[in-house]
């Protein structure tokens, strides 16, 4: 056996006991393949749909399509390079068994392309799931038939190796100039101000122009720069091209990008190997020696004294140790950054509504626009909440026995852990309400309504989270990203968009009965507000039902694990 | 067998290990002692050539540990204080791999998995995945993995943490056979009653320095036959001025 093939060993046994001696039941694993196979057909589904209407545009159709596949491809790149970055940072630096290989009698080169195909493995993997379905949606709607498929097969390999073999050089470099543990950090941190560019520079540089010809001096004009890669250097680039050839039947120049495409994909690697023999083992041994000095900062234990003072003290040493531990960790603080990325892009997504240009009276479409926007708001939400109060059991890792240990009640644990989400959740979804109903210029009824409503479902979307994360914990985790993305984690989104779905739909009567109102008579009565009282008494009981229920059911699994 | 020489690891400005000058010879059991952060630990992951020394050279049966890492580290097995173990590997597997990484050749490898899970009594765990042993249990199948490869110099840190009685009794056993078949052992322990019983000569480091080396009685001659056993010779040698009492009284 490869010293390779050896190396990759324990990745593929763990794989095959995972999946055939793993204590997860096969009802669960079917559920979580029935989950996994519809997000794979409804992409597909999605995206053909889309195409089949680009297909429509005459002359302008495929560009589009070229389009699309050049950001998609592009996004895919940009996603690998910082994924393999912080893979490799693990695989080489940080992984628990390099001691184990390191005492070995382990050839540097076998070890170096070993990692390099773990790395491009976990981080690529996802990548490689979801771009199966765009490609198979390309080809059903623009043709491209078997040599399409031949294609992907050879250059999505090619592909995908560049930015792992660019993830490793770097990071070779990177832990060579400084301590590894604090590169982690700093990968964070690029990664996410990269992603907050690229998101913001997408949002405002309006896609939704490129469906309006007219701002450009004339057709030719637009259709040729739909039809150019806007980067033509980078591997994305040379792979919409390859594949452009074969689905919209262009002249391009397939040999060329495909030797573009293998000789980069050849050569990175073994740049990267070179690059490993000279700095990996001064970079290895600096890994293990980082150390982080940490300022104390007095007005904020001074603050979160305070703002925690009313609850007892147990719940409050409980809250305290929560907010440090999470305002300590990078990974999980600097998620804010994302969020309040996402918090502008929504809002802005409001002011730039072209609502005047509707056919539908402008007071009317708001209510509509506004009712929609409680669903869409809630959903925000309840994916906070997964990425936040969903863990927040499972963060207890291996530490959970000194609670279970102390004399606190797990009902105690769970309502500390419920209050410190449901806080920051609450202003956030207020928020949220109250800025987009005033860009939407909702009349008075419709903001009340809209704010009490989501007021109520805040404490159904915590409960869920807090509930769920307790019924299905993981204090064994190696990444705290990997709790979200559970089975738990999925089963919590799909209740907590069942329960905003039902109280969106009952508060929707009460807004269907004003709204039908205004628009006929022009005004409201007085007396007529009282429509919106029975539905609201219901979204409260459903949510004391939900927040109840959801807790029990986590309290009883914690319970149940002292068994 | 193991030959350090002028060995020096600085974090920053703190010298972990400062300047150590050591010679065990074959078939020799070394015990290495010293108080927490003392340097036994930095001082083995040098040896082993897992961290980078600042300063000096190790040799395992004269080969460089820097300049000569495969074949240094083809005919030396390393016990860490806190072993890794793939949880998702049955025993055997595991084992299987660890003897792989070694070029231990097939037919011998199976025969030898066998004898040391036979000797560790791991033979009924043999084909459970690593997740469900006992922490004594994974400790266990690390020395296995340790002995593979019927390593000339076994260097081991800290081994008997979390063993029962029996488990660190047949570990002792196990050590004293190997050095009296010619293996070295060098030993990094807390445990004074281990070095004392199973170790022909003692180092003791202290801040980075080796502060005394030598046989049993050869220690004790150092504090001038004051103290009857190792470990009063132990505290008197590494104790630090003025500060136990007040940590005493404190408490």
């Amino acid at each position: 056996m490869s010293s390779v093939a050896l190396l990759l060993s324990p990745l593929w046994l763990t794989w095959k006991n995972s999946f055939l001696r793993g204590a997860r039941p096969w009802t669960r694993r079917l559920s979580l393949a029935l989950l996994a196979g519809m997000f794979w057909f409804g992409t597909y589904l999605v995206l053909r749909r889309v195409l089949r209407y680009f297909e429509t545009v005459h002359e302008l159709g495929p560009a589009l399509a070229y389009q699309l596949l050049l950001i998609i491809l592009l996004t895919f790149l940009s996603m690998l390079l910082f994924s393999n970055l912080v893979a490799a940072l693990s695989t080489y630096f940080l992984a628990r068994d390099l001691e184990l290989i390191h005492a070995a009698p382990v050839a540097p080169n076998g070890f170096f392309f070993a990692r390099l195909i773990a790395t491009t493995i976990n981080s690529s993997w996802m990548v490689l799931f979801f771009s199966l379905p765009i490609f198979a949606a390309y080809g059903s709607v623009f043709g491209g038939g078997i040599r399409l498929y031949l294609w992907v097969a050879i250059l999505l390999p090619l592909f995908l190796l560049i930015p792992a073999a660019v993830g490793a050089l770097v990071t070779h470099l990177l832990v060579y100039a400084m301590p590894a543990k604090r590169i982690r950090d700093l990968l964070f941190f690029i990664g996410l101000f990269a992603f907050l560019i690229m998101y913001f520079l997408f949002r405002f540089s309006q896609p939704e122009r490129l469906v309006q010809p007219e701002s450009f001096g004339n057709f030719m004009q637009f259709l040729s720069a739909m039809e150019t890669p806007s980067s033509p250097y980078l591997p994305s680039s040379w792979l919409a091209e390859i594949l452009a050839g074969t689905l919209f039947k262009r002249d391009t120049e397939p040999g060329f990008f495909f030797a573009l495409l293998a000789s980069y994909a050849m050569f990175l690697p073994l740049a990267a190997s070179w690059c490993s023999s000279a700095v990996y083992l001064d970079g290895w041994s600096k890994a293990q020696e980082s150390r982080q000095e940490r300022r104390k900062l007095v007005w904020l234990d001074r603050l979160l004294d305070f703002l925690t003072r009313p609850f007892p003290a147990i719940t409050r040493a409980v809250m305290l140790k929560d907010i440090k531990t999470f305002l300590r960790d990078t990974t999980q603080w600097s998620q804010l950054f994302l969020l309040a990325a996402l918090i502008v892009v929504y809002l802005y997504n409001f002011k730039v509504l072209p609502l005047d240009r509707s056919p539908m009276p402008a007071g009317t479409l708001r209510t509509v626009v506004a009712f929609a926007n409680l669903g869409l708001a809630g959903f925000v939400l309840s994916a906070i909440a997964i990425r936040f109060a969903f863990p927040a059991v499972s963060l207890e890792g291996k530490a959970f026995w000194l609670l279970q240990t102390a004399p606190i009640s797990l009902r105690a644990l769970l309502w500390s852990k419920f209050w410190l989400n449901f806080v920051p959740l609450f202003f956030l979804g207020e928020l949220l309400i109250f800025c987009s109903n005033l860009l939407l210029k909702v009349p008075g009824w419709m903001m009340t309504l809209s704010l009490i409503t989501m007021f109520l479902m805040t404490f159904g979307i915590v409960a869920i989270g807090i509930g769920l994360g307790a019924l299905y914990p993981n204090f064994n985790y190696e990444n705290a990203a990997e709790i979200p993305t559970s089975f738990g984690g999925a089963v919590c989104m799909i209740f907590s968009i069942g329960f905003i779905g039902i109280a969106v739909m009952i508060v929707a009567w009460p807004i269907y009965t004003l709204a039908l109102r205004a628009f006929q008579r022009g005004r409201i009565f007085l007396p007529e507000y009282s429509v919106i009282a029975p539905p609201l008494l219901i979204v409260l009981a459903l949510t004391v039902v939900t927040v109840a229920v959801a807790l029990r059911v986590g309290i009883k699994h914690l319970e149940r694990l002292k068994d | 067998m193991i030959q350090i020489h002028n060995l020096t690891k600085c974090y920053g400005k703190l010298a972990a290990v400062d300047n150590l000058n050591l010679q065990v010879a074959r078939g020799e059991i070394f015990g290495f002692l010293g108080p927490n952060g003392a340097g036994k630990t930095t001082t083995i992951r040098c040896m082993m050539g897992i961290l980078k020394a600042t300063a000096g050279k190790v040799l395992l049966d004269g080969h460089d540990v820097v300049g000569a890492a495969q074949q240094a580290k083809a005919i030396s097995g390393f016990i860490p204080d806190r072993p890794f173990i793939y949880e998702k590997l049955s025993g055997s597997e595991f084992l299987n791999f660890v003897g792989k990484l070694h070029r231990v050749d097939a037919a011998r490898l199976s025969k030898r998995i066998a004898e040391l899970l036979e000797h560790l009594e791991l033979t009924p765990w043999q084909d459970e995945l690593v997740e469900s042993y006992s922490h004594g249990m994974k400790q266990r199948l690390v020395v296995c993995g340790a002995l593979i490869h019927e390593p000339r110099i076994l260097v081991v840190d800290e081994p008997m943490v979390g063993m029962d009685p029996k488990g660190a009794r047949t570990l002792k056993d196990l050590f004293c056979a190997l050095a009296a078949g010619g293996t070295t052992v060098f030993l990094s322990t807390h445990s004074i009653s281990v070095a004392e019983e199973i170790c022909h000569r003692i180092g003791i480091i202290r801040k980075g320095r080796l502060i005394s080396c030598g046989t049993m009685s050869e220690i004790h001659a150092q504090t001038d036959g004051r103290n009857g056993n190792l470990e009063s010779a132990f505290l008197e040698l590494t104790r630090e001025q003025d500060l136990a009492v007040p940590a005493a009284q404190a408490l």
